[in-house]
C-alpha cells in the first residue's frame, strides 16, 4: 500500500521497507533475543530443579529416621522409604520428582502427609501480595524522588534524596524494618506490628497490616531505583536532543517527561529485575519480623524438623518465582529497547 | 604496593581500616577483653545503660556490651568463611572460562545465572533443612550463592585483557597460557577481586547476621549481632532503642567495608575522584562492577552487568 501510494520511494526498496515496518515487524526483529532468553531461561530452571534436588539427594536425614524414631524396624524402614520413592535410583528419582513439580505435585511432608503444594498454596499469597505491593511501593517512592532529584540537579532536594539514598543502602533491610516498628508502630501506634488478614477476607485490613512489611520491602529498592533514574536522567537532559527540545521551546517538564524519562526506562527496568531476589529474599526476614504466615516461616519450620520434601518444594517454588519475575522484566527491556530490535534485524540480515 | 600507598594516602580509606580494625582485634579477643561474662545473668533485667553496664543489660540480665563483643567472633568467622569460599570457588573457575570454548562459557555463564537467582535467605534455609542446621554449612551455601560476582568480575578482567596487543604479542611469542596468567592477568585481577571481596565481605556481613537472626546456624545462648537483633525485638515496648546497638555496629562495619572497597578502586585504577555525597556515596556501596586498568571490548554482552551509575546508552541514530 505504501508503495503505491508514493511511487518515487519503490525505486529504494530497502529504505522503504524499514519505514514500512510498525509494530509487527519490531515484534518480529524481536522474535531473536526472545527466543534466546526462553532458551536461558529454561536451562537455568532446569539446573535450578537440578541444585534443589542435589540438596535433597545430599541430605542424610529420611524419614524413617526422623519419623519413626529409635524403635522402628528394619521392616517399618524398608516400608517408609518405599512409601516415599526413595527406593529408587537416584536419576529416576530425579525425573519422578521434576515430573510431578511440573504438574504441580511437590510430594508429601513427611511428618504430616499433607501435599507441600497445598502447604505452599496456603502460604504463597501472603508472600506474593506483600512483594507486589513492596514492588509498586518502590517504584512510586523511587521515580518520585529520582525524578523530582533530577528535575533541579544539585538543588536541596537531590541533596536531601543523594543522603537519604546512601543512608539507606548502608542499612540492611530488617534494620530499617525494626526502625519502622518502632516509629510506625510503638511510638506513634498508627498501624499494628504484626499479624496478618488475608486480602479475601478483608481488604482494608489486609492493607493496615502489610503496608508495613511492604514499606521495610521496598525501601531499599526504592532507593536503587532512586539512585539510577536520577543519574541517567541528569546524564540525558545533557544530551543534544534534549538540549534542542529545549531550545525548540518545549518546557523543562515536557523534555523530561516527553523524551528524557522514555531513555531511563531500560536502565531502571534492568535495576528492578536484579531487586527481584532481594524482594523475595527480604520477604523472608519482613515474616519473621512482622509475624507472618508465608512461605519462608513453612520452610523455617520444616527446616528445623527436618522435613526434606516441603524443603526442597519452597526453594523450588521461591526459585520459578524470581525467575518468572525476572524473565517478564528481560522480556520488557528487549522490546523497549530499539537497539536490541535493531541489532536482531541486522543479525538477521547478514 | 603502589596501590596500597595511594589506598593509604586517602583520608577516608585510614578511617575505615582503622574502624575494620578495631573489629578484627575485638573478633579476636572478643572474649578476653569484654568486662563481664557474656552468658552470665545479673539481677537487674532490660535496664538502661548505667556505669555499671554501659549498654545497659538484655531481657534476662546479661550485659550487653560483652555479648556485642563475644558476638563479633562468630558474625566475622561467618562472613570470613563465606567470602573464602565463594573466592575459591569463583576466582579460578572465572579465569578458566576464558579459555573453556564456547559450550564450556555458555555452561558456566548458566550456572552464574542459575546461582545469582537463588535468593540467599530461602537457600541457606534449605541447606540448613536438607544439610543440617549448623553455621558451617550455611556458610558454604553463602559462599557458593557469593561466588558468581568473583566469577564475572574476573572474567571481565580476563577477557578484557587477553585481546590486549602486549598478551596476544606474549602469546605469539610462544609464553605458555600459565606465564600469561601470572605476568600480565594475574596483577590486573587482584585490585578487582580485592574490591569484590570487600563488597562481599560486606554483605555476607549481613546475611550472616540475617540468619541468626532467623535463628538459623547458631544456637541461642551463643551470642552474635543478628541473635541480639532479634532478641531485642520482643522487648521493644521497654526498650525500643536496644536493637540500636548491634545495628549501628553492624552498619558501622559493612560501610567501612564498602567504603574500602570503593577507596582500593579509586588507588588501583590512579585516580582521586571528587564526587558529591562523600563518605556516605562511598559507604552507600556503588555498585559499579566495571572492571579496573581494563581496556572494556564488548566482546562479551552476556559479561555485562548493569551499573548504578552507568551512562544511559545512547542510541546510534540509524
Amino acid at each position: 500500500m505504501a508503495t503505491a501510494t508514493l511511487p518515487p520511494r519503490s525505486a529504494v526498496p530497502a529504505a522503504a521497507s524499514t519505514r514500512r515496518g510498525g509494530a509487527a515487524q519490531h515484534l518480529m526483529a524481536a522474535g531473536r533475543p526472545l527466543g534466546r532468553l526462553l532458551l536461558t531461561t529454561a536451562t537455568v530452571l532446569f539446573l535450578a530443579s537440578v541444585i534443589t534436588f542435589g540438596l535433597g539427594a545430599l541430605s542424610k536425614s529420611n524419614p524413617a529416621a526422623t519419623v519413626l524414631g529409635e524403635t522402628a524396624t528394619d521392616k517399618d524402614i524398608a516400608t517408609m522409604n518405599h512409601q516415599f520413592g526413595l527406593d529408587e535410583p537416584l536419576v529416576p528419582r530425579y525425573f519422578h520428582w521434576l515430573t510431578g513439580a511440573l504438574h504441580g505435585d511437590l510430594g508429601t511432608s513427611w511428618f504430616t502427609t499433607v501435599p507441600v503444594s497445598d502447604s505452599i498454596k496456603q502460604a504463597l499469597p501472603v508472600d506474593l501480595s506483600i512483594a507486589l505491593l513492596a514492588l509498586v511501593l518502590a517504584i512510586l517512592l523511587g521515580t518520585g524522588a529520582g525524578v523530582a532529584a533530577a528535575l533541579r540537579a544539585g538543588g536541596f532536594v537531590d541533596r536531601a534524596v543523594t543522603v537519604v539514598c546512601s543512608l539507606v543502602a548502608t542499612l540492611p533491610p530488617f534494620v530499617i524494618g525494626i526502625g519502622l516498628i518502632v516509629i510506625l508502630a510503638v511510638k506513634a501506634r498508627l498501624l499494628p506490628a504484626g499479624g496478618y488478614v488475608a486480602l479475601d477476607v478483608d481488604p482494608v485490613q489486609w492493607l493496615r497490616f502489610s503496608i508495613l512489611p511492604a514499606l521495610a520491602l521496598s525501601i531499599e529498592v526504592a532507593a536503587n531505583i532512586a539512585r539510577q533514574l536520577r543519574t541517567s536522567l541528569v546524564a540525558s537532559l545533557r544530551e543534544n536532543y534534549a538540549i534542542g527540545a529545549e531550545m525548540r521551546g518545549f518546557s523543562r517538564r515536557r523534555v523530561l517527561f516527553g523524551h528524557v524519562l522514555r531513555n531511563a526506562v531500560s536502565p531502571t527496568l534492568a535495576v528492578i529485575g536484579m531487586a527481584l531476589p532481594l524482594i523475595i529474599g527480604g520477604a523472608v526476614m519482613t515474616e519473621k519480623l512482622f509475624n507472618l504466615p508465608g512461605i519462608a516461616q513453612l520452610a523455617l519450620q520444616s527446616a528445623t524438623r527436618g522435613d526434606v520434601p516441603v524443603v526442597l518444594g519452597t526453594l523450588l517454588v521461591t526459585a520459578v518465582i524470581v525467575l518468572i519475575g525476572s524473565l517478564v522484566v528481560n522480556a520488557l527491556q528487549v522490546l523497549l529497547n530499539p537497539a536490541a530490535r535493531r541489532a536482531g534485524t541486522l543479525g538477521g540480515a547478514r | 604496593m603502589n596501590t596500597l600507598r595511594n589506598l593509604l594516602r586517602i583520608p577516608v580509606a585510614r578511617v575505615a581500616l582503622a574502624i575494620l580494625f578495631v573489629v578484627a582485634l575485638v573478633a579476636v579477643l572478643g572474649g578476653q577483653l569484654a568486662p563481664f561474662d557474656p552468658l552470665k545473668q545479673y539481677p537487674q533485667t532490660l535496664s538502661a545503660p548505667s556505669g555499671d553496664h554501659w549498654l545497659g543489660t538484655d531481657y534476662v540480665g546479661r550485659d550487653v556490651l560483652s555479648r556485642l563483643m563475644a558476638g563479633t567472633r562468630l558474625s566475622v568467622i561467618g562472613a570470613l568463611e563465606a567470602v573464602a569460599v565463594g573466592l575459591v570457588l569463583g576466582v579460578p573457575t572465572g579465569l578458566a572460562s576464558v579459555w573453556m570454548g564456547r559450550l564450556g562459557e555458555w555452561v558456566s555463564l548458566r550456572v552464574t545465572d542459575t546461582l545469582m537467582m537463588l535468593p540467599f535467605t530461602v537457600f541457606a534455609i534449605a541447606v540448613a533443612g536438607t544439610l543440617g542446621n549448623g553455621l558451617h554449612q550455611a556458610m558454604i551455601a553463602v559462599g557458593v550463592l557469593t561466588s558468581p560476582g568473583f566469577f564475572r568480575i574476573t572474567r571481565a578482567v580476563a577477557l578484557g585483557l587477553r585481546t590486549t596487543h602486549y598478551v596476544e604479542a606474549a602469546e605469539l611469542m610462544g609464553a605458555s597460557r600459565w606465564w600469561t596468567l601470572r605476568h600480565h592477568i594475574w596483577s590486573k585481577v587482584l585490585p578487582n577481586v580485592a574490591v569484590a571481596a570487600a563488597h562481599a565481605m560486606g554483605s555476607a556481613l549481613l546475611v550472616v547476621a540475617s540468619l541468626a537472626f532467623l535463628g538459623l546456624g547458631i544456637i541461642p545462648p551463643t551470642p552474635t549481632w543478628g541473635g541480639m537483633l532479634s532478641a531485642d525485638l520482643g522487648f521493644l515496648e521497654q526498650q525500643p532503642w536496644a536493637p540500636l546497638f548491634p545495628g549501628v555496629l553492624l552498619v558501622l562495619t559493612v560501610g567501612s567495608l564498602n567504603i574500602l572497597a570503593d577507596c582500593i578502586r579509586e588507588a588501583a585504577s590512579g585516580e582521586a575522584r571528587r564526587r558529591r555525597g562523600g563518605v556516605l556515596r562511598r559507604a552507600a556501596g556503588r555498585r559499579d562492577l566495571s572492571p579496573i586498568g581494563v581496556p572494556l571490548v564488548p566482546v562479551d554482552p552476556e559479561a555485562a552487568v548493569p551499573t548504578d551509575e552507568e551512562e544511559p546508552r545512547r542510541v546510534v541514530a540509524a
